[in-house]
């Protein structure tokens, strides 16, 4: 049975924090579009720990909130304890991060989609795709509806023949107390999609009034807070809480009373537990085939590869203002919950902790990200787009950038447009996506900044900056946030260009400021600016140097990114290639240059001899 | 349709067969590079006499140079040629001098491509650059692994190896602030880097000139005991260096000696007769004559032409062709015996090492040889020396602004950003090097998890 013989512009599967980034871009961008979700209550439920942003994330955060997504207004309004991290280690590689309320969270953007117009949210779980020539046409669900969409994107996050491990026991499901999406593979297998296992952990959740603070080494939030999303951009009323039902009301003041983390740790008497009882774990009694991260180990794999390490850091991270619920980040485990209860008792603070839900491991299908174009399109079945951790990733953030790239481009290709692809060189979102299609990943993939050759670029104060033109191409923003932001830049460039040629007592304004930003005395109507145009302008005068160097590279490497390779390229026919470079050039079909030359295996020669013949293809059409 | 922001230059002729090497830069830093250089800017395609100075001032070569104007250039590009004396070490001098001023080592086919590209090259030739591109970087490859693999190599890897461990402990603090990791100690940062800088300025001081420069052409002479080696050494050489004698197997342990032939700078490696049942003392011998064997460039076979052909040892048969051997048959004055014919097509020369006969013909065929062991390797190796030398200065210079942010505290992300361009620059020697390396030694060696 079909609901409607109009298909939706664009359907997305799923609403965890790919999902909602997906519809809520798709509907912005005026396509009629369809939240499909096995259950509207866990709507943007943060699965694992209740935060949001830190290391490079938290600059991606911002950069999602430059292209119109919903992730740093949220975390902003929800927040309730706000770090900027890495204070000592220079502007561009500190990061804002945020404790969440998790329910808050939540319903605030349930809400938000509630409000938004283009989308109809519904309650199904998908149960396999509807393809039609070797393209996707819309969706099955378990109520035996089918939905036609010319665009379907999937967001599954762990939910992909989910299965849980809790020691020997194992539940289907993608979260505890949730469902498993197992049909949905047989049909992405079906349409030629491959798929692998991932495999992930989240540890206890304990009561607070039974945790003992005492001794406890308390971590409170930032006397002022970083928000995330660019509020002197913004348009007033982007700011409403969810108590005030309806109404684009702002609720509590961002940043106000925050609430502290706690930070506690292993003892030996942990690390006995741990190692009388690695048989009974998931993860070393073989059960578990997934590979997990490296950057998130199990509390077993920290005792058992670093052996000499005394103990380990455990943070005790509130789970909301309305609940006593605590999350022990940093104990992740499959071990079974006699053992955990043990465990979690060995730990100082927790001695009398009473377990609100145990930790786990979960399995689940991912599709190795190769498979996609850097539209997050599937190269195997056309106007399928890919999102969030069935691409291979981790993190809240990583599939937000993700949902909110496949949205818009789901609702250009309904249109026709070509899609929004954000270069290596923009951003952290261009160094996710080009990582994901150009080399994949063999653990479930974290954005670190260490990741972006270019990350003096990126300071998170300057994401809405860098990303303006794409904003502005396919109108992301509102007209009067394009309009506040261009203005934006246009002072940042006036002052940058004012300070490197006014002169003061003792030289240039510039020269004063790079010899020492805290003392160099600034113009007064420099000084009248906002913040954000000086930090930004300080930034871009103190690093000039560094910047200038970085800008160089980029120019460099430009060139060759923007020499496309024609698709119909047999890369084992050309004359001169490398037999080892063809076959990868065919395996992973890159479309310009640029991403030829950064696949493991191509040398420079290659990238040479592929510029020659595209050159002598150009040639041959203009005669 | 592609203008190339870089100046490139590279050895334009193959060393060591004429008495002129030409160095041609080609680029839109041409025209200014020449001003800097000779003090003057001449019209186009008028050759001109000058003294080519290095930066430092010091005179190395006067040279001819011709300027050329693009797109009336090979290249298409503004170009200039620079004719030199056509002795390695001054073409040398002259491409490193060239690339500190800010070139880039032109990379394998490169004039040629961008010849194509500028349309001066047409549509039928595509193929043909392609084919080049892919020879001389074949030839390039082959090249440089043979020196990476040597200590070069090892000294390069080891030198990445601790970049990367400077740089594990750097990006852990970046990317991991919240873990318990153990505190950024700045001093021992400091000796890590001097330790990095100095294996730096070893390998500048001693690979400023390549091996090959500096050593010759590798030519070992086999052949079986009494054969005469030792005598067609000495004959070579003009003076009595190895011991001759009657006696069979005397030449028990390898002898080197330098020796000019033609315009080549020779290094001849006389091994020990090989036996078909050695003693050990002569076991020991062979095994080092098969040694020397392994890296040679080339082979003298001295055969005794009274005796039946004698066959080569197996682990020779693979390394002698050809291409990289002359079959000389010694004592033809004794009188040629019959014999069978030669397993392969190699070039013969008949001689008498000791009556001093046919040394002219030996001489042509073992220039004919050097000249294209020289066109084979030649360029790729001076190219591959001043790459080195420019990639190792690159590295040096971050390395010293690193330690000198470090010493006034500047922020981390800074000397990461340093220490990066140094690591990026050893990957110019080495090849490439995945970001995920770092990650990969951060996991391994600590232990994040929040």
């Amino acid at each position: 049975m079909s609901i409607s013989k109009t298909p939706y512009n664009v359907i997305v599967c799923g609403a965890g924090h790919a999902g909602v980034e997906a519809c809520l871009a798709a509907a912005r961008m005026g396509a009629t579009t369809l939240l499909l979700t096995g259950n509207i209550d866990t709507i943007a439920q943060m699965s694992c720990n209740p935060a949001i942003g830190g290391q490079a994330k938290g600059q991606m955060v911002r950069e999602i909130d430059a292209l119109g997504g919903e992730m740093a207004i949220n975390t902003d309004v929800t927040g309730i304890q706000f770090r900027l991290l890495n204070e000592s280690k220079g502007p561009a590689v500190q990061s804002p991060r945020a404790q969440c309320d998790k329910k808050a969270y939540q319903f605030r953007l349930k809400h938000t989609l509630e409000l938004q117009p283009n989308l109809q949210v519904f309650q199904a779980t998908v149960t396999g795709l509807i393809y039609q020539n070797g393209k996707v046409v819309g969706c099955r669900t378990n109520l035996d509806i089918d939905f036609l969409g010319q665009a379907v994107v999937i967001t599954t996050g762990t939910f992909l023949r989910g299965l849980m491990h809790i020691g020997q026991n194992k539940n289907e499901g993608g979260r505890l107390g949730d469902f498993s999406a197992k049909t949905l593979s047989s049909s992405l297998l079906e349409a030629g999609i491959e798929l692998q296992r991932l495999k992930t952990g989240t540890p206890p959740r304990i009561l607070g009034r039974s945790i003992n603070f005492s001794g406890l080494q308390e971590q409170k939030g930032d006397l002022n807070p970083t928000f995330f999303a660019f509020h002197d951009t913004r348009d007033p009323g982007d700011l409403f809480h969810v108590e005030q039902t309806g109404e684009r009301k702002s609720g509590w003041m961002p940043g106000s009373e925050q609430v502290s983390c706690w930070l506690t740790h292993t003892t030996p008497a942990s690390e006995r537990i741990v190692r009388d009882n690695l048989h009974k774990s998931a993860m070393y009694s073989g059960e578990i085939a997934g590979v997990g991260p490296r950057y998130c180990p199990s509390i077993e794999d920290k005792f058992v590869r670093f052996a000499d390490k005394p103990r380990h850091l455990l943070y005790l991270e509130p789970e909301g203002r309305n609940t006593n619920e605590y999350y022990i980040n940093g104990l992740s485990t499959s071990l079974p919950f006699d053992v955990q209860l043990d465990l979690v008792h060995s730990i100082p603070g927790l001695e009398l902790a009473q377990l609100l839900r145990p930790a786990y491991a979960v399995e689940y299908d991912f599709a190795p990200p190769t498979q996609m174009y850097p539209s997050l399109e599937s190269r195997k079945v056309e106007n399928l787009f890919l999102a969030g951790q069935i691409n291979g990733t981790s993190g809240y953030e990583e599939a937000a950038a993700q949902g909110l790239v496949a949205g818009v481009n789901a609702a250009l290709k309904v249109r026709g447009s070509s899609p929004l692809i954000i270069q290596r060189h923009e951003g952290y979102i261009g160094v996710l996506i080009d990582d994901l299609v150009t080399k994949g990943t063999t653990e479930p993939y974290r954005m670190f900044t260490s990741r972006a050759e270019h990350r003096l670029l990126f300071n998170h104060g300057s994401a809405e900056l860098r990303h303006y033109e794409h904003a502005n191409n396919y109108k992301l923003l509102s007209d009067s946030r394009l309009r506040a932001i261009l203005n934006k830049i246009n002072r940042i460039e006036y002052w940058q260009g004012q300070l490197e040629v006014t002169k003061t007592v003792g030289g240039l304004w510039a020269d004063l400021i790079r010899r020492d930003k805290n003392r160099a005395a600034l113009p007064p109507a420099f000084l009248a600016e906002s913040k954000e145009v000086r930090d930004e302008v300080l930034y871009r005068v103190t690093y000039r140097g560094y910047l200038d160097r970085e800008k160089r590279q980029i120019e460099k490497l430009k060139d060759v990114e923007k020499i496309r390779i024609p698709s119909s390229f047999d890369y084992l026919a050309i004359p001169g290639l490398r037999r080892e470079s063809a076959l990868k050039l065919n395996q992973f079909r890159p479309q310009n240059l640029g991403q030829a030359g950064r696949i493991s295996g191509v040398n420079p020669s290659d990238i040479s001899i592929l510029m020659v013949l595209i050159a002598a293809g150009l040639r041959e059409l203009k005669p | 349709m592609l203008s190339h922001a870089d100046t490139i230059a590279a050895l334009a002729t193959p060393t060591g067969t004429s008495a002129i090497a030409v160095v041609r830069v080609s680029g839109p830093q041409t025209a200014e590079l020449v001003r800097a250089i000779f003090g003057t800017s001449p019209p186009p395609r008028q050759a001109q006499h000058a003294d080519y100075r290095d930066r430092a001032g010091t005179l190395v070569d006067d040279v001819l140079f011709t300027c050329f104007s693009g797109p009336n250039s090979f290249t298409g590009e503004d170009t200039v040629e620079i004719s030199c004396h056509g002795n390695p070490f001054i073409a040398q001098k002259i491409l490193e001098d060239l690339l500190a001023r800010g070139c880039s080592p032109a990379a394998a086919g490169e004039f040629s491509k961008r010849a194509f590209l500028n349309g001066r090259l047409d549509l039928s030739q595509a193929e043909a650059v392609m084919d080049l591109i892919h020879a001389r970087s074949e030839r390039a490859l082959a090249t440089a692994n043979l020196q990476l693999r040597g200590s070069l190599g090892r000294q390069i890897e080891s030198l990445i190896s601790q970049m990367i461990s400077v740089l594990a402990e750097i990006e852990a603090s970046i990317d991991f602030p919240d873990e318990d990791l153990p505190s950024e100690d700045r001093e021992a940062l400091q000796r890590q880097i001097d330790a990095v800088l100095s294996g730096t300025n070893r390998l500048l001081a001693t690979n400023h000139y390549g091996e090959f420069l500096r050593e010759g052409i590798k030519v070992v002479i086999l052949g079986e005991p009494n054969a005469g080696k030792s005598s067609l050494l000495n004959r070579l050489l003009g003076r009595d260096r190895a011991l001759v004698s009657a006696e069979p197997g005397t030449t028990r342990d390898y002898i080197e000696e330098r020796v000019v032939i033609g315009a080549h700078w020779l290094r001849l490696i006389d091994t020990a007769g090989l036996n078909a049942t050695p003693s050990s003392l002569e076991k020991r011998g062979i095994d080092l004559a098969f040694e020397q064997a392994g890296d040679a460039d080339f082979f003298l076979w001295v055969i005794d032409a009274t005796r039946p052909l004698p066959a080569l040892p197996a682990a020779l048969a693979g390394r002698v062709s050809p291409a990289n051997t002359i079959a000389i048959f010694n004592k033809i004055d004794l009188g040629p015996a019959p014999r069978e014919p030669l397993p392969k097509a190699f070039p013969v020369v008949n001689i008498s090492a000791l009556a001093g006969a046919g040394f002219e013909a030996l001489c042509a065929a073992v220039t004919k040889l050097a000249e294209s062991f020289h066109v084979e390797a030649g360029n790729e190796l001076i190219a591959i020396n001043a790459r080195h030398a420019h990639a190792l200065e690159l590295a040096k210079s971050s390395l010293l602004v690193a330690r000198e942010k470090i010493a006034v505290k500047e922020p981390t992300e800074l000397i990461a950003s340093e220490l990066r361009v140094a690591l990026e620059a050893f990957a110019m020697i080495s090849g490439k090097i995945d970001n995920e390396k770092i990650l990969d030694q951060i996991f391994a060696s600590f232990c994040i998890g929040k």
